[in-house]
């Protein structure tokens, strides 16, 4: 990794002299716990499934609400309490604060390693069904008339490995790169709160809860808890128990983690570029 | 801002993860009813091991998120086969799972707003785009797996 993005990244979290921007910053995710626990799970019927909202969705939704680029923009006391240097301290704060739920994964990982080694070969295939979006997204994304941005915007999931390669191949200035943005960016901003509700939802598709959790390890550390969290609430312990649930998409993310990346430059990009190819005269539209 | 060293490094994530140790377990006793004394010590082992992991994040070049260091270590030590298994289980059970999530999703929320502003520029179709990627992916996914799964007998 080089300084520079080091600095950017972790810089923030310096506590020598900010301690004001730190107390801001920390009591006001307090709040957000406090407030967002209290209120608890709340699960109801939806047609033929089940809606679950578990407390970290209140938790997001929470904290964009409160930041300065929300209400903050129309509440000057609120931006100054949540000012943007606390939206600033509370991205590496996001990657610490992942720690203990990784040490929790690992825990509910570690005592069914058999069974997720009797699983082994679908954790491996699976992998290129995370690939199922470009036969999706790519038709899509020509019929709304998109070019070459459809490259950038179809060809995964894009969490930071995509981003990183399409940015590294094409460059984030160019057409692709607009498209990875896009996705990406849709992502962080969308991503939990989509999952979360998913999650619990898919069900009604009759597919196993193991292979929906599996499905919920196609993304980043958030997209993955609130989806499987979700998908654990809704499902009964007598199908498939809650560590079982959490411990196939962790086990399936740790993958995603590991491989998506190679996944991405020598099958995902390959592919989508001779079906863009392909279908780009065939959907695509004359300028 | 300048880089920080690598004892500032050290030290100022500590901190943070004594914070964000504090903050889950405030939310364990809200949410889950378990009492914050039950739950220090293993809040203490999971801080530990954090601290490893965001070390190992910052200086192997396997271009892993010590997310997944995290994860590792966990798995390694609560593996059947470990000796200290029954130990590690027993301190971080009452750690609820879900006490853990809130934290993270609190400060995802507040970073959020810094590409709120940015996500004014995507264009409306690479969001619909994008949401069609999150169903194809999750599906496409889901229908392999469930196929491997069957064929395996698992399910």
């Amino acid at each position: 990794m080089s300084s520079s993005s080091d600095t950017s990244r972790w810089g923030p979290i310096q506590t020598n002299g900010r301690w004001k921007i730190h107390a801001k910053t920390h009591l006001t995710v307090l709040a957000i716990v406090v407030i967002a626990e209290s209120i608890g799970t709340i699960s109801f019927p939806l047609g033929p499934g089940k809606l679950v909202l578990l407390p970290m969705l209140f938790a997001v939704g929470f904290g964009l609400l409160v930041s300065y680029s929300v209400l903050g923009k129309h509440i000057p006391p609120l931006q100054q309490f949540v000012s943007k240097d606390v939206s600033r301290l509370s991205s590496p704060l996001l990657i610490i604060s992942l720690m203990p739920l990784g040490v929790k994964y690992g825990t509910l990982v570690g005592p069914s390693f058999q069974q997720l080694i009797d699983a082994g070969f679908a954790f491996v295939f699976q992998e290129l069904g995370n690939l199922g979006t470009i036969f999706l997204a790519l038709p899509l994304a020509l019929l709304l008339g998109l070019k070459r941005e459809a490259i950038g915007s179809a060809v995964s999931i894009a969490r930071e490995p995509t981003l990183g390669v399409i940015t590294d191949k094409y460059g984030i200035e160019s057409p692709e790169g607009r498209g990875v943005l896009g996705t990406y960016l849709t992502g962080t901003v969308l991503g939990t709160v989509f999952f979360g509700l998913l999650g619990g939802y898919a069900t009604v598709t009759g597919l196993h809860p193991l292979a929906l959790s599996m499905a919920c390890g196609m993304g980043s550390a958030s997209m993955m808890t609130a989806c499987s969290a979700s998908l654990a609430k809704a499902v009964p312990a007598s199908v498939a128990t809650d560590e079982k649930i959490l411990s196939f998409a962790a086990t399936s993310n740790l993958l995603t983690g590991i491989t998506g990346l190679y996944i991405v430059l020598f099958v995902g990009l390959p592919l989508i570029n001779k079906l863009y190819a392909y279908l780009a005269p065939l959907l695509g539209r004359e300028q | 801002m300048t880089t920080l060293s690598e004892r500032e490094f050290g030290f100022d994530s500590l901190k943070m993860l004594l914070v964000v140790g504090i903050l889950t377990l405030v939310g364990n006793t809200i949410g889950y009813g378990i009492s914050p004394m039950a739950a220090a010590p293993g809040m203490l082992l999971i801080v530990a091991i954090g601290l490893v992991s965001l070390f190992l994040g910052r200086h192997l070049s396997l271009e892993l998120p010590s997310f997944a260091y995290a994860m590792v270590i966990a798995f390694l030590l609560s593996l059947p086969y470990s000796p200290v298994q029954e130990t590690v289980l027993s301190l971080t059970e009452p750690v609820s799972f879900l006490a853990t999530t809130t934290p993270i999703l609190a400060y995802a929320g507040l970073s959020i707003a810094l590409q709120v502003t940015r996500m004014k520029e995507v264009s409306w179709k690479l969001v619909i785009v994008a949401v069609v990627v999150f169903f194809g992916t999750f599906f496409g996914s889901a229908i392999i797996s469930q196929i491997m799964l069957s064929a395996q007998g698992v399910i």
